[in-house]
C-alpha cells in the first residue's frame, strides 16, 4: 500500500479517535495486514511533517492528531487562498478562483472553532524565512 | 548618447508602457499574445536598464577627451557601470532563486497535507483530471477549486463544488486546472511576481503581475472552452463567482461574449513584443558599441 494512502487512514484513526492513542490502538483499529512498527514509521512521519502530537504517557507514547481535520482544512483552503500572513509567495503555491471576504471570513472562523488545541499546533507551520516586506496592501487591493 | 536614450527607453517601459497595457481592453482577445508582450516589455525594461549603466560612464569619457581617458578615471567609470549594471541583475536574481526555494518549499508542504484531507472515496468517483496531475477533494461548504503546480501536480476541488457543479462544469473546471499545470503557467506568474518584490517602487510592476495574472487565468478558462464548452466554463465560473469579485466577474462576461482568437490581432501583438526587444537593441546599442569600441582602443 502507497504510503500516502497509510498516511491517511491513520490520521483517519486519530481524528476519529476520543482521544491520543497508542501505536497498537492504532494498529488494531486500522484494519489491514500491517507490521507494528510500520504504524510506528508512519507516526514518526506524521509527527515530523507536525500534523500529529506526541504525548508520553508513563513508557509508552501517545499520539493525537495536532488539530481537527476542519481546523487543518480551513488552514489549508487560507493557504491556498494567499490569505495566511503578508506573505505574497503564498499566492503561488496555487491557481485559485478567488473567494469572497465572507467566505474567507468563515474559514478563519473555522480555524477558532473546536477543541482549541495548543496554539502553535493550530496551523501547522509553513517554513518562514525572513524576508523583507515589500507589499503591504496586498489583500486590500485584492479583495 | 546611447545611455540617455536607454535611460528614457527603460523609464518608459517600467512607467507609462504598463500602465497603458493594464487599462487596455484588447489584451482579453488575444491572452497568449498578451501575456508575450508584457514579457517582452519586463525583459526591454530591464536590458535598457542595464546597458544605460553600462553606456553612461564610457560616454562621459568619451566626451572629456583622449588624456583623460587611460588609467584610473576609465578603472572607476568601468566600475561604476559594472556595479550599478550588476546591482540591477543580481537584485532580480536572488529575488528569483529565494522565491523559488520559497515557494517550492510551501508547495511541498501544501501538498502533503492535501493528500492527508482527501476524501479519497469522493476523488476516486469523479477520476484523474488528465495524465500527471492527480485529483483530490476537501471537505467544505465552500465551492472552489484550485491546482497545485510542481513536480507532482495536484488538482484540489472542494466537496461543495462536486455537489454544486454539474458534470460538464466540473469537467471544463479540472480542464481550466490541468491547463495551468500542463503549460506551467506558474512559472509565468512567479516571473511577474519576482519583478515586483525586486523592484516595487518607481516602475509599474504591480500592474504588470496583476494584469498577467488575470490573463493566465483567461488562457486557461480558452483551453476549457476548447475541452468542453463556452455554456460549461460560464456555469462553472457563476458557481465562483461572489458579489464585488471583478476578477471572476470579468472572466465570466468575457467567455458569454467572446469568440476567442482574432489571428491579425495577435500576430500584431506577436510582432510588436519582437520589436520591443529587437529595436532598441539595433536602433541604439549597435550605433554606440561601434563608436565605443574603437574610442577604447578594441576593434
Amino acid at each position: 500500500m502507497a504510503l500516502g494512502e497509510l498516511e491517511r487512514a491513520v490520521m483517519g484513526q486519530l481524528w476519529a479517535a476520543p482521544g491520543p492513542l497508542t501505536v497498537r490502538e492504532v494498529h488494531d483499529r486500522l484494519e489491514r495486514e500491517l507490521a507494528y512498527t510500520t504504524v510506528m514509521t508512519v507516526l514518526g512521519r506524521l509527527a515530523k511533517k507536525g500534523v500529529v502530537r506526541q504525548e508520553r504517557d508513563g513508557k509508552a507514547y501517545r499520539y493525537a492528531a495536532a488539530s481537527t481535520r476542519e481546523q487543518l482544512t480551513a488552514s489549508l483552503m487560507l493557504d491556498a487562498l494567499g490569505d495566511v500572513g503578508d506573505d505574497r509567495t503564498a499566492a503561488l503555491v496555487a491557481f485559485v478562483d478567488r473567494v469572497g471576504p465572507e467566505e474567507a471570513a468563515a474559514l478563519r472562523a473555522a480555524l477558532q472553532t473546536g477543541p482549541a488545541p495548543a496554539p502553535a499546533a493550530e496551523m501547522p507551520p509553513m517554513p518562514q524565512v525572513p524576508q523583507p516586506r515589500v507589499d503591504g496592501d496586498e489583500r486590500a487591493a485584492d479583495s | 548618447m546611447a545611455s540617455v536614450w536607454l535611460a528614457v527607453l527603460a523609464l518608459v517601459l517600467a512607467g507609462p508602457v504598463p500602465s497603458a497595457l493594464a487599462r487596455a481592453r484588447w489584451p482579453a482577445r488575444v491572452p497568449r499574445a498578451a501575456i508575450v508582450l508584457w514579457q517582452a516589455v519586463a525583459l526591454a525594461a530591464v536590458l535598457a536598464a542595464v546597458g544605460s549603466a553600462l553606456a553612461a560612464p564610457e560616454e562621459l569619457l568619451r566626451a572629456l577627451g583622449p588624456q583623460q581617458r587611460t588609467g584610473t578615471p576609465l578603472l572607476i567609470a568601468v566600475a561604476v557601470a559594472a556595479t550599478i549594471a550588476g546591482l540591477i541583475v543580481l537584485r532580480l536574481a536572488v529575488v528569483l532563486v529565494l522565491l523559488g526555494v520559497r515557494t517550492r518549499r510551501r508547495r511541498a508542504r501544501h501538498r502533503d497535507m492535501v493528500d492527508l484531507l482527501d476524501r479519497a472515496e469522493r476523488s476516486a468517483t469523479v477520476g484523474s483530471p488528465g495524465a500527471r496531475a492527480v485529483l483530490r477533494v476537501l471537505d467544505g461548504a465552500v465551492p472552489f477549486a484550485y491546482c497545485v503546480p510542481g513536480r507532482a501536480p495536484r488538482v484540489v476541488v472542494t466537496e461543495a463544488a462536486l455537489d454544486t457543479l454539474a458534470p460538464e462544469e466540473l469537467r471544463a473546471v479540472l480542464a481550466h486546472e490541468q491547463a495551468h499545470l500542463d503549460a506551467r503557467h506558474d512559472l509565468v506568474r512567479e516571473s511577474f511576481v519576482a519583478l515586483h518584490q525586486a523592484f516595487p517602487v518607481l516602475v509599474r510592476s504591480r500592474q504588470a503581475r496583476d494584469a498577467v495574472g488575470l490573463l493566465l487565468e483567461m488562457l486557461a478558462d480558452d483551453a476549457a472552452r476548447a475541452r468542453s464548452s463556452d455554456t460549461a466554463m460560464a456555469g462553472a465560473l457563476e458557481a465562483f463567482v461572489v458579489t464585488g469579485d471583478t476578477e471572476v466577474a470579468a472572466r465570466l462576461e468575457r467567455v458569454r461574449t467572446l469568440r476567442c482568437g482574432d489571428r491579425r490581432l495577435a500576430t500584431g501583438v506577436y510582432l510588436t513584443a519582437a520589436a520591443v526587444v529587437v529595436v532598441p537593441t539595433v536602433a541604439v546599442v549597435i550605433p554606440w558599441l561601434s563608436a565605443a569600441l574603437p574610442a577604447a582602443g578594441l576593434q
